[in-house]
Order: structure tokens, then sequence, then C-alpha cells
């Protein structure tokens, strides 16, 4: 039965415009589409071929390309194959849809990836700052944040000066490379 | 929240409390709270506060070299560590092509039951101390430990053992291990009944849990509940039969289920999970020693491993439920990001809140175990 | 639905059950810290005779936890590649994965099955250390996490090399190594862990650590780039280099060194001639600087010189007595080695950045030094040894007896002379080879068998020549001895007949000297229609003059210079191998050194006027 479903499926999608489609195994599909037709098609997936269950939603910072590339990962337990749907929406101003009506475990993902990539998702239930409730930077994620670098400004290393080491560098020697060199 | 940062609001005399429950409390799962609306002690609402455990993972990873990565990810759930391994190798060698020798197949799978079996021990004994039984949790924690020394013999590290990496594991399985493990498995077996005994048809127990955070199936579909949670559901799902991986289709194992959707019902899944992975770890104990070949397939200097540019999303079924992890490479010798998908963020957010409302103080804990929530794979 | 009875309320009497437990042994741990397992990941352990300080782990190390330390009185030897640096580890940082381990070259890093330390807050430094055989706290702790070939990440293997079949290549002067491919080049260079040992022994430093990397990347012109800020003969050397770096490379202390040779090779020959000279071009300045400079002898280093005079906006003529460039890696070299289209392309990077060259003029005939003096700032004899030795025993003086120099300049200017059928070589280097295998190429053209016998003074196990010369030339049917020291040629009639040689006892005296001695009733005759020396060259100095070579100084019949290769005469230096030896990639090295040391002293003139 799921291999007949997934023959629909895959006749289903081929069938919608703007949507380009990639079997990549038989229990993996990829598909792109534009953020204009991304809600409808997962009301489709979910509501006409059981993909009720949201497994996940990744933001990847597209940093060059000056876009958010935002995957839904869909799970059908009747087909038993995960359809990642793969949009862009512009890293400015950062501002895109909720699922939430569709997948409630969107609220999650949704609030995640605002915290953490400053992308706004309109009419999520909760916006609201979750994990980083003190962190008054940039959203982290975003590629243009360097976290080495933040960590070397406002935290100290151990500075480390055993015997041992004192006793070498009384014969000449001592420390050549550190680790931060060579990072 | 900083405790200099807290300040007493002035609020209208009622009934209504509002009590930060955790970070630092016995009856939370790791460093994680809510604050709890109360009147007396019956929940209004309750609000997950993470962030206690936040180390940016995922930021990090993508600073390191691919083969780094492999002693960061199992630090992300400490409980069932081995699953993060996994599951980042399948994501890479799904990326990179790298076909795994059989042998290292059911290594892995070896090592994912054992986990499964340590996470589940620890567990219940942690859901048998909200409620006061602390027997449980000394003894859970006390068999664990065995399985932590089978750990250490086969891997070097006892909850850490950064043995799996992509392409297979780091080393071959030592002289006798397969014995001694048969050994552990027919103590562990034994010890089932003593923990019926004590814990599972426990009247305390029971009385406790029954009907305590019920989640029809419904809901269950519908929050995104995975894993034993799910099953106790009465929804026969199971990642490792239904989306396999690894060898797991060639090994016979029931998929245990119970009706009610409560905190008993989640608690006998994962009692009778125990069972099903003493089994698998018989299935790998005869198989294993027949199965001859290499651990690992030949991987690139790691210094210069530029994984091939793309997308993977690599699942398995942690003791606690869905884990997933998606990988994206540019072709580079660092990952481009790495999107960790833990059962928990859920279970621990979305369902706890849900659940919560309605219930009495004393059980958002049991609720919380009992849904077997990992703090860590919600803050990352 | 579970099979457990937790609907079954059971009897009243079930908690008495538990007294059963009285008689369980309890749960104790010993206090004692537990023995650990066989494979544990504890505190580390350095064996520091095998360590060679190559930092790898430093490299791997995901925690950034590892230090280098440089510790004075250890072995430090660059050729030999071994600095004395040893990590040392910050265990307020380690994780104890165990990838230094894994990755380790030379298998001396290790873990132990110690995991126990204890200090107070003021006892921080504890936290770092430097691992040495003895443990942590001195305690002996066995090993824990060790070396295995399971876990070795280090790749031992060398992409094979393909090359032509003896059958194929022993009538012709084809070249004989094909090259990587680009598959295989990125997969040799990805073996590199960068350490840097190649770079620290080549005698001209390259970067081979950068254009390692750039080849991986899949970036042939940025190693192009890397290879040429140190080496303009890069196609020679991508062929026939001595390639210390390989004798130095951390992944050749248990498997095959990477091949770095064959990658600059692989990386010279992905680029477009046209597309090196304009990268070799990217650092000319773009003035004209007024001097001129004279450079005696268009070989590697005078070229070299050249190249990098040229490049600081001088004006620089070369002179060179024969009518093509290159020098001995043209006439000493074969063809089957090294093809000359790739020498010429080498030489013509060089010549378009507006170096002269003068071919068929040689100095003290056709221009004197004293011509060269006066129209020049500096002048720079680079030479080289043009001359064979001879061994001067009875019969040498035979016009059959000939000098191996000789005899491959001549094949390579494609002069006729009457190819021996059968002939022996008195010596054991690489230029031995090459005229054995070169006229056993010309033997099989002309006879359709090969006769040569190639007489060394050493023993295979000391043998010059490189390791792949003996095995190829035996490929060829050449009939390679060793401990052979020649006695005499055999002369019958006024003809050539053979040579007399007897057995080795021993090369050098007790001081080190060159002092052979021979065992005379282990005698054996060598038919022969020839016999060719190569036991070493010479330098001829008379271009000098006779005034000149006055006032020059002078260090047992060799031209006295100083580290610079500045002479004696301000306005003089010299380079190569007639001052150093004894090869390529070091006449290179001290073409530039002495480029160097000229722009330092026109410097310097300019200062103190």
């Amino acid at each position: 039965m799921s291999k007949e479903l997934n023959i629909w499926l895959d006749d289903l999608l081929n069938d919608i415009e703007s949507v380009r489609f990639k079997r990549k195994s038989s229990r993996r599909v990829r598909v792109d589409v534009g953020s204009e037709a991304l809600p409808a098609l997962l009301e489709l997936l979910q509501g006409r071929a059981s993909y009720v269950h949201l497994s996940a939603i990744t933001c990847v910072d597209w940093i060059d390309d000056d876009e958010f590339e935002l995957v839904y990962h869909v799970w059908s337990y009747e087909t038993r194959s995960l359809v990642s749907a793969h949009t862009r929406v512009p890293r400015d101003p950062g501002v895109y849809l909720s699922i939430y009506d569709l997948y409630q475990p969107a609220a999650f993902f949704e609030r995640d990836i605002h915290e953490m990539f400053g992308l706004y998702f309109e009419g999520s239930p909760d916006m609201e700052k979750f994990i980083l409730t003190e962190w008054n930077g940039p959203p982290p994620m975003r590629k243009d944040f360097d976290g080495e670098a933040f960590v070397n400004q406002n935290f100290h290393w151990e500075q480390y000066h055993p015997q041992w080491l004192k006793d070498i560098e009384e014969e000449g020697g001592g420390i050549t490379t550190r680790p931060e060199d060579v990072r | 929240m900083r405790p200099e940062n807290y300040q007493a609001r002035n609020q209208p005399p009622s009934n209504e409390f509002e009590l930060n429950f955790g970070p630092n409390h016995p009856g939370i799962e790791g460093n994680y709270a809510f604050r709890v609306k109360l009147n007396g002690d019956e929940v209004l609402s309750a609000r997950a506060d993470a962030g206690y455990l936040h180390r940016g993972f995922e930021k990090l990873m993508e600073g390191r070299l691919w083969i780094q990565n492999i002693a960061l990810v199992p630090r992300i759930c400490v409980p069932d560590p081995v699953p993060m391994e996994v599951c980042y190798s399948l994501a890479v060698e799904e990326l990179c092509g790298l076909e795994v020798p059989e042998r290292a197949q059911w290594i892995r799978v070896m090592q994912l039951e054992m986990s499964r079996l340590a996470a589940h021990l620890f567990a219940f004994g942690g859901h048998a101390a909200t409620t006061g039984m602390y027997t449980p949790m000394f003894w859970g924690v006390a068999d664990r430990d065995l399985i932590l020394d089978r750990f250490e013999e086969l891997t070097g590290g006892r909850v850490y053992s950064i043995y799996n990496i992509p392409g297979g594991v780091r080393r071959e399985v030592p002289d006798g291990f397969l014995e001694r493990l048969g050994s552990l498995l027919d103590y562990l077996e034994s010890r089932l009944p003593d923990y019926d005994n004590l814990f599972f048809t426990n009247q305390v127990f029971i009385k406790r849990a029954r009907d305590v955070g019920t989640i029809t199936q419904e809901q269950a579909l519908k929050w995104g509940v995975t894993g034993p949670n799910l099953r106790a559901t009465g929804l026969e799902f199971d990642v490792r039969r239904d989306d396999p991986y690894l060898v797991y289709d060639q090994i016979e194992f029931d998929i245990p289920t119970e009706p009610g959707g409560d905190a008993l019902s989640r608690n006998l899944v994962r009692r009778s999970e125990l069972k099903q992975s003493i089994r698998i770890l018989r299935q790998v104990i005869d198989r294993l020693p027949s199965i001859q070949g290499s651990i690992r397939c030949p991987i690139p200097n790691p210094l210069a491993w530029n994984v091939p540019a793309g997308e993977s999303y690599a699942r398995v079924e942690s003791s606690k439920g869905e884990l997933a992890y998606y990988v994206v490479s540019t072709g580079g010798d660092k990952p481009y990001r790495v999107h960790v998908r833990g059962p928990s963020s859920m279970h621990a957010v979305q369902v706890l809140e849900n659940l919560a409302v309605g219930c009495r103080l004393e059980d958002i804990a049991q609720i919380m175990f009992s849904l077997d929530a990992c703090p860590p794979e919600v803050d990352r | 639905m579970s099979d457990i009875p937790y609907k079954d309320k059971g009897s009243i009497l079930r908690p008495l059950k538990a007294l059963s437990f009285f008689a369980r042994k309890p749960v104790t741990e010993p206090f004692e810290p537990r023995p650990a397992a066989d494979s544990y990941r504890g505190f580390h352990v350095n064996d520091w005779e095998k360590c060679i300080g190559c930092s790898t782990c430093q490299k791997v190390c995901d925690n950034a936890a590892i230090t280098m330390v440089r510790i004075p009185g250890l072995p430090e030897d660059p050729v030999l590649g071994i600095r004395n640096e040893r990590p040392a580890i910050d265990y307020g940082r380690c994780c104890w994965c165990g990838l230094c381990v894994d990755i380790c070259p030379t298998g001396s890093i290790s873990l132990t099955t110690e995991y126990v330390h204890i200090c107070r807050e003021d006892e921080l430094d504890s936290y770092f250390i430097l691992p040495d055989p003895n443990g942590m706290h001195g305690e002996h702790f066995s090993k824990g996490w060790d070396k295995t070939e399971d876990a070795d990440l280090v790749d031992l293997q060398q992409q094979p090399m393909g090359e032509v079949e003896a059958e194929q290549r022993i009538d012709n002067f084809d070249e004989m190594i094909n090259g990587f491919t680009s598959q295989q080049a990125i997969i040799e260079a990805s073996r590199c862990v960068q350490c840097g040992m190649c770079h620290d022994s080549c005698p001209t430093h390259m970067n081979a650590p950068e254009y390692i990397r750039a080849i991986w990347e899949g970036n042939a012109e940025e190693a192009v780039r890397q290879i040429y800020r140190t080496n303009p003969f890069s196609h020679v050397c991508g062929r026939v280099c001595t390639r210390r770096c390989e004798t130095a490379c951390s992944i050749g202390r248990r498997g095959d060194p990477v091949a770095i040779r064959w990658l600059k090779r692989y990386a010279m020959d992905a680029v477009s001639d046209e597309r090196t000279r304009e990268i070799a071009a990217e650092d000319k300045v773009d003035y004209v600087s007024g001097k001129k400079i004279a450079i005696i002898g268009a070989g590697p280093a005078g070229l070299t010189a050249a190249f990098d005079l040229v490049k600081k906006g001088h004006e620089v003529t070369v002179f060179e007595a024969l009518d093509k460039p290159g020098g001995m890696t043209r006439y000493g070299i074969p063809e089957y080695r090294l093809p000359y289209d790739r020498l010429d392309a080498d030489v013509e990077v060089i010549t378009s950045l507006g170096v002269t060259i003068r071919y068929n003029t040689r100095i003290g005939r056709d221009v004197s030094m004293a011509d060269l003096e006066r129209e020049h700032d500096a002048v720079v004899v680079a030479i080289g040894l043009q001359e064979g030795r001879s061994t001067r025993i009875p019969g040498s003086d035979h016009k059959q007896v000939k000098k191996a120099v000789s005899l491959l300049r001549k094949i390579t200017q494609g002069k006729t002379f009457d190819v021996p059928r059968t002939a022996v070589v008195i010596g054991g280097g690489n230029v031995a080879m090459d005229i054995a295998r070169s006229l056993a190429r010309l033997q099989k053209q002309q006879y359709g068998e090969v006769g040569m016998t190639v007489a060394a003074l050493e023993d295979f196990d000391h043998f010059l020549a490189d390791p792949e010369e003996i095995t190829e030339s035996r490929e060829e049917g050449i009939l390679i001895l060793d401990s052979r020291g020649p006695k005499q040629v055999i002369v019958d009639k006024g003809k050539l007949t053979g040579l007399v040689t007897l057995g080795v006892i021993s090369i050098f005296d007790e001081d080190g000297r060159f002092a052979p001695r021979y065992e005379e009733r282990d005698e054996q005759i060598h038919p022969a229609e020839m016999v060719i020396e190569s036991i070493g060259q010479m330098t001829d100095v008379s271009l000098f003059g006779d005034e000149l070579t006055e006032r020059l100084e002078w260090n047992r019949g060799r031209l006295k210079v100083d580290e610079n290769g500045h002479t004696s005469e301000a306005w003089l230096w010299s380079a190569g191998d007639m001052v150093f030896g004894p090869d390529v990639v070091h006449a290179v090295a001290d073409g530039h050194r002495v480029a160097a040391s000229i722009e330092a002293y026109f410097t310097s003139v300019e200062v103190s006027q």
C-alpha cells in the first residue's frame, strides 16, 4: 500500500507548479518550493497525504545569498516516508508565516529559530525568548556571529605556569605554539 | 534566570501563586525550570523555562572538523549519549556515501541497545524518586553502572563513549566481551521480577501514576509526541522498524504498546522495552561472531576531510523518542549547519505545558519523568 | 498490552517479600579508585623517544587543549624530521576523546588507565601537564587507549604511481613516470597532516604544506603560486628532486611518506605554462633599479639567482657556454627522467620575466671576467661541476674509458658515438645509474639487447643511488654489482676488453677518510668494450684567468666563499654545485641565498653612499 501511496505522492508533487521534487530514496523525498506556496504544500501533505508528524523545522543561514533556508521535515506514519520541504526567505526583513495552525510542534521550532536566527514567524503563538533569556547580542546562530571570538573577548583562559614549564623556560625552551594559533 | 534579575511582583491578593519550579529541584530532570501558576495546589498553567544548559552545540559544531564533532555530540544527552553519536555519523555517512561494514552496524546496534537499557533504568528510577520511592532509583543506577562497565570495556569511556565515527566504530570488540555482556544480560533479566515487585506492580506507584498526564493518541500525534510516550497511547510505531537504519531490519523484536496514555502506561512501555532490548542484544551476541570483516570503512585523513556538498536527515529511535540530525555540507572540512532534533524538545516543552494544566503541583515532576524528558536536548 | 501484572493487587502479605532482600549482597563500591578497563581513556603518556614534535595531535584536538612546548636538550634535526617540541595538555579543556592517539603519525602518544587527579584551587597549575612516558603522577599505570590498526586515522599507503613497463621503456627516452591523475593527487594530498617537517628539511624551504593543501582543495593554481614562492625549477624538482622532504615526512615514520615530489609535479602539469608564467610574475616589482648583474652558467643555481634578481627590477644577463639552458639538469639527467620540454618551460618562466641568456658564450674565451666586472654591478659564477673525475687506475687513460658526465652531455646533444655492445660503469651514485640506463637504451635501439654492468664500491645497504633507480635498472636488464672496487682496465693490443674489480673490505679508514681496502683474492673480470667512470665531478675554473685567480681566496682547490656565496671580491659571488652541493634543490636554495646577498650588498652600498 505504501508503495502505491508513494507513487501517488510523486504524481501529486509533480503536478504542482513551482515545486521541484526529488526522491532521494524510498523513504526520503526532497521538495523545493517557493515561500509563498509552502504553507499550501504542507496543508496538502498533511490533509491529503497523511504527513501528520512534523519532525523538525531547520533554519540554515545562507549569508552569501542573503537568505534563510527553512526545511520542514514531515513524516507520514502511513506511507512511512519523510518529505523535506525546502524554501528560502530573504534574511532581511526576516519575517515568515507560522505553520502552527497546521502543525502544533511548529511552536517550539519557530520560537527556537526566532531566537537563534532572528527570523520572525507571524502567527506563531509565542515569539518570546526561551533559551537565551539573558542574551542581548545578535541571534547567535547567524553566520555573521563569531562565537569563538565572543568567547575569547568575554572569558579568560586559565594562564597556567607550572613548575615544569618554568624549568624548561630557564633552560631556554618554552611554549612555541598555543592551541589558538592553529585554529 | 539569574537571582539578581529576579524581582518579586506585587499582585492583588488571591489564591493564585506563581512558583519557580527548578532549575535546582529534585523533581526536575537536569537544569530546567517551569514557571507554574497555581491555585492552591492545582496547576493553572505552566511555562517551560530553558537555557540553563545551553552550550551552543549547533554553533560549536559549525566551527569544528567533521571528526571533531564526534567528541561533542554525546554531550547533548547524558543519560542516552550513543544515539547522538550514531545519528550524527549516519548523517555524515549519507553525505559522503560511505558504506559502513556490516560488522560495525551490528556493533552500533549493540551499543544503542545497551544505551537504551541504561537510559530506561535511569528513567524509571527517576520516576520512582518523584513518587517518594528511592530504592528503585538506587537499584536502577547501580544496575546502570554495570552497563557502564561494559561501555568502559568496549569504548574506553563510561558515559561519553565517543566510539562511533563516520564510517564505522573506532575499535574492535575486546576478547570475551560478548560473554561478559551475555552474563550481564542474564543478571539484568533476573532483576526484572525484582523491579516488578518493587515498582511496576507496586500499588503506591500505580495509584500515583494512573490517569496522570494522560495523552490521547490524537493529542500525541498533534503534539509531535514520539518514542515510548507515543507507544503508550497505543500507536505501534518505532523508527527502528518503520524507518529502519543499521541492521534493525534483520533483528526480531516486538514493539510494546499500552493503551492508557498516562504516566503509568509510559513506564510500563519502558519496562517492556527493557525486555526487548535484552532480546535484541542476545541476537547481537549470537550473530556478531559470525559477521567478520572490518569495523570501519576507509575514511580520509580527518584533518583534510571535505564532505561533499549536500544535506541529509538521519533519524534514530533513542530511548526518548525520535532523534534526528539534519546536516548540511557545502563541501568544506566543517559542517555548514547541524540541527539536532531531540525528542525532548517536544516532550519537555509543549507536551508538558499542556499536560500540567489541571494537574496537581506534586504531579508535575512525575509527568516530566514519565515523559523521560531530557532538557539538554531542548537547550542544545 | 504488557505482560506485567500491574493490575493484580496481590496478597496483603506481599510487602513481606521485601524481607528476602536482607539475604542479598549489597551493592558496594571500593573506596579506592577501581582499576579501569584495558582500553580506558585516562591521562596521557607520551613516548619522547618516538615523538617527533610534529604537532599533529594539536591540530586534531577538538578542545584546543594541546600546547606545543620546546624542550632544549631533546634531539632536533630538520633533515630527519625531528623537532625538539613536545605536546603539553590542558586538562581543563581535554575531553579524553583520544583523537590525538588515533592520529599521531608516530604512535608515541597514548592514554592510560590512570584517571584520578585531585587538587586545591591554588594548585590549578597542576591541570597543565607535559605527558612523558612516566604518567601524570609518576606512578605506573598500564596503557589504556593506545594506537591500534583499527583506530589509526593516518593513511599509511601512498597512491600508486603508474610507470611505463620495462619492456616498453627500454628502447626509448620517453618519460617513464606517468604522474598522478587529479583524483589520485587529491587523495594523496589529503594524506598530509600539515606538520611542516618537509618545509624544514627542504634546502630551499618550499611551502610544501601550503601547496599540498591547495592541491587537496582542488586549486592547482594556488599550489603553483605557493611553489613559485621558493622554487623556479618546479617542473625539474617535481620530477628529479632528491626530495629530502619525503625523508622527513612524519607520515613516513610508520608508512609511506606523502609523495610530495609527485604532487609538485602534478600541480605544475595541471596548470598551463602560460598561466604559470603569469603567476610567477605576480610579485615582480614595477620599477627598474638600474643595476646590472651578470650570471655565468644557466643552470639551476644561476637561473634561480637570475629569477630572484630580475623580480627586484635589476637587469640580469646570463652567460652560457653551451647552446641550451639548464646545465646539469639538461646535460646530466636523461630525458626519460626529465623531458626537455618541461625544463624549457621552467626556463621560459625565468626568461619571460626579462632575464637575457646569451648562449654559446664561454667566459674566459668569448668574454673576459674583467669585461664582466667592468660592465656589471655584480657577477655570479655558477658553472657547476662539468668535468668527471678519473679513477686513475691502470688503463684508465684509454680512449674507450669515458667520463659519465661527458657521455651524458653527448647523448643530450645528440652527438653520435660508437655505442658499445657491452660496457661497465664504475660508481654507484645516481649519475652512474643515469649513464648505465641511457646506454642501455641506446644498446637496445642499436643491437636489440642490453649489455650493461654497474660496479659500485658500496654494498646494497649503503648504496648511494635511490632504491627505485636500482629496481628500475634491474628491470631494464642492467647488472648491478655491489662492493666492487676497480683494479685495472684490460687493454689487449690497444683494444679495451674489460675491467678487473676486487671485492671491497672497507671503504673508509678509522678516521672516516676515503681509503678503500680490497680483498686481493676476490678478483672478477667484466668483459666490456667501454668503461665509464662515474665517481664524482669537478669544476674547471680556468675562466677566472691568472690574475683574478691570484686575487681570489681558495680553500683546497675550491673557491672560498662565505655562507652567502660571496667571494673575497666584493663584486663576485659564486653559487651552485661548484661551491655547495650536491643536487638541484640545493642549487636552487643557493641561487636564492646569493640573490639575497647581492640585494643586501646593493642596499648597504646605497646606505653608505
